[in-house]
């Protein structure tokens, strides 16, 4: 068996706090500004620990972690002038919560977020490291805030859209290589398709300031229903990326009737929310399935959702078997 | 059992409460091993006869026993079901991590796990009734790690066969009021969900001669209305205040007819719901003429547990007003 297909691997997106950053964050919210270089010195060093994973495991490009984000939205809402944050509620299908953004004017940004963090690891990685950047899509921005600003959540959709192109463009030009942006609300059960294709709309004014740079979206948590997914086609990404684990053969089938409209297709095979290691051959058999349905020239493997939910020393192990089995498979079908 | 139950708009809790201080004391020797199980049910004693002495002051007619032995919903459970091991911290919010645990083996019922504090909370209840709550088998193992099923659907079934146990020592220990707690299933609102909890629903109350309750809180539950209609349950107890009552329209659209868990108390606000705004939202479902108000439980929209002690008792103090007022205006009270 010989593969016409490149394989790579990468993990979705962030990766849990080590037991020492948690006492660090709580010792900061009990002593305030004392325990602060403390914290950055742990989140500094624990950063280096993840990348260092996700070389070693030989992934593609590498994430920082967001190991300091509370959530995937609070670092943007928190520098963002005209937004405050409030009370919590649940992220999707998780027992995780986020704080609610509340948007109380049109929102600009007091800093930026991406570009200092990508110019730390742009100092310390050799050039051959490809530095992956990721924020959460506009669509799922919008509909997990509040919208007190007097526009429509459209107006506010394009809004948030344009800000984080900024982070974007900034992002680049700082040395990031590859942007994805998560838009797990695609695959909601409120999702609507007059909604998606405005959404989609707004996601390409984020991959329009990533300019050479890579372009992922990330649909993690379900799959899209198929009225919903013909919209996301429309998406000016080179790779969607899609949740296998969640729903294995919608995923399958939605690829088979539907295509990937000349994306390259991100496979979220290695399930990033229970500690369970996959044995090789299910994952071996789960990529058969996939490539029968996917004709493009390069698949991306990756874990089903970021990698923050199960404990840190798992993740660790999920990254490795992500980079071990996509080698294995691959050397398998070269040979 | 001197105590008689109002005719209409009866007036009861979720279950927890905040924890009292003699609790977190308790909480902490036995995880340090400084006492035994039975020890640790006996020293929170103290903390369930505050929780009591509350809600008697507040006048609410079926309480619960305050949920004080439990630090977590799954995790005290977990800790007393064999196949179950500790687990690694997991993130819930900010910094907020709790130790999610691991299925490890095949699932099995270990004997009792809250019988204890039940009976001990019926004792004191100068006659009112106590709810039985336990935590419901699909939110159980959604909010655990599963290293042997594999498959959500059998272990929800099987975790369902273990809590039957549980919930037939209730009933025969005298139990009338049966409640589990199913927080996890708001967050999948899709029919082939509403199935598995349906069949595990089936396996824990078939046959149970007692009230049979489902609470279920904060999520798109309008999605899956139909079939939580078809649920083996004599109540749904439902969360309204925080999302505003818009399940209403729903409820009457779908032909709502079990008893219903209505929820008037914010338990995520700190402001204390004033008497007439209470019986304004007990109005608006009286007015949508959905239920008999015979069919029409008051209480929080789900646990106290994360208020201050003075905060909770208060807007428990209101609510038992405001039923009460209410019914006055529909001629079931002098």
């Amino acid at each position: 068996m010989v593969f016409d297909v490149e394989f790579i691997a990468d993990v979705l997106g962030g990766y849990p706090r080590s037991a020492r950053l948690r006492k660090a964050l709580r010792k900061l919210e009990e002593e305030g500004e004392a325990g602060l270089a403390e914290v950055q010195r742990v989140v500094y060093e624990d950063m280096l620990v993840v990348v260092g994973v996700q070389l070693g495991a030989g992934m593609y490009s590498v994430v920082d972690g967001m190991l300091d984000w509370h959530d995937p939205l609070r670092p943007f809402a928190e520098a963002w002038r005209g937004v405050y944050i409030d009370g919590l509620l649940r992220w999707f299908d998780n027992n995780f919560f986020y704080r609610i953004p509340v948007f109380v004017e049109e929102p600009d940004p007091k800093r930026f977020v991406l570009a200092p963090r990508v110019k730390t690891l742009r100092s310390i990685l050799p050039d051959w490291a490809r530095i992956r950047v990721v924020v959460p899509g506009p669509y799922t921005f919008t509909k997990l805030s509040k919208n007190r600003t007097g526009r429509n959540d459209r107006e506010l959709m394009e809004i948030i859209a344009r800000l984080l192109a900024e982070e974007v463009r900034r992002a680049v030009e700082a040395g990031a290589s590859v942007v994805q942006v998560d838009e797990p609300m695609f695959a909601d059960v409120d999702a609507k398709p007059d909604e998606a294709s405005e959404a989609v709309e707004a996601v390409n004014i984020v991959f329009k300031a990533a300019g050479n740079a890579e372009t992922r979206l990330a649909i993690p948590y379900n799959v899209p229903s198929p009225d919903i997914y013909e919209r996301i086609l429309d998406v000016k990404a080179k790779t969607i990326i899609l949740d296998f684990v969640d729903a294995f053969e919608r995923g399958l089938k939605l690829v088979r009737e539907k295509g990937v409209g000349g994306h390259e297709l991100g496979a979220g095979v290695i399930e990033a929310r229970n500690i369970y290691i996959e044995p090789y051959e299910r994952f071996a058999s789960q990529l058969n399935a996939i490539k029968s349905v996917y004709r493009g020239d390069r698949l991306l493997v990756t874990t089903s959702a970021w990698l923050d939910l199960i404990p840190f020393h798992y993740a660790v192990e999920k990254t490795r078997i992500l980079g071990h089995y996509t080698t294995r498979y691959a050397s398998a079908g070269a040979r | 059992m001197g105590y008689q139950l109002p005719k209409a708009l009866i007036t009861t809790v979720v279950g927890s409460y905040p924890k009292m201080p003699e609790a977190e004391e308790a909480i902490r020797k036995r995880k340090r091993g400084e006492i035994s199980e039975e020890e640790f049910h006996e020293a929170v004693k103290p903390a369930i006869k505050a929780v009591i002495s509350d809600y008697l002051d507040a006048g609410i007619d079926i309480l619960s026993d305050g949920e004080q032995s439990r630090e977590d919903m799954v995790v005290y459970f977990a800790e007393r079901i064999k196949g179950y091991e500790e687990g690694d911290w997991v993130r819930i919010f900010d910094n907020t991590y709790f130790r999610k645990p691991v299925i490890v083996s095949k699932l099995q019922y270990a004997g009792p796990m809250a019988i204890a504090d039940w009976k001990y909370a019926q004792s004191i209840s100068q006659g009112r009734p106590v709810k039985a709550i336990i935590t419901g088998p699909y939110t159980m193992i959604d909010w655990s790690f599963d290293l042997v099923y594999g498959d959500r659907r059998e272990a929800v079934i099987e975790m369902a066969k273990v809590l039957r146990k549980e919930l037939e020592e209730f009933v025969k220990h005298g139990a009338r009021y049966i409640q589990v707690d199913e927080p996890a299933f708001s967050t999948r609102p899709y029919p082939e969900e509403a199935e598995i909890l349906r069949e595990a629903l089936e396996i824990l109350f078939k046959g149970l001669d007692a009230k049979k309750i489902i609470h279920i809180c904060f999520g798109r539950i309008e999605k899956v209305l139909p079939y939580i209609l078809d649920f083996p349950v004599d109540q749904v107890d439902l969360e309204m205040k925080n999302s505003n009552f818009r399940l209403l329209p729903y409820l009457k659209e779908y032909g709502f007819d079990k008893e219903l868990g209505y929820g008037v108390i914010d338990v995520h606000s700190l402001r204390v719901e004033t008497v007439e705004e209470i019986k304004e939202d007990i109005r608006r479902i009286l007015t949508l003429d959905i239920l008999p108000p015979e069919k029409i439980y008051i209480d929080p929209d789900c646990g106290l547990k994360r208020l201050p002690r003075e905060i909770a008792k208060a807007k428990l103090r209101n609510m038992v007003q405001a039923a009460k007022e209410v019914r006055r205006e529909l001629g079931y009270e002098d």
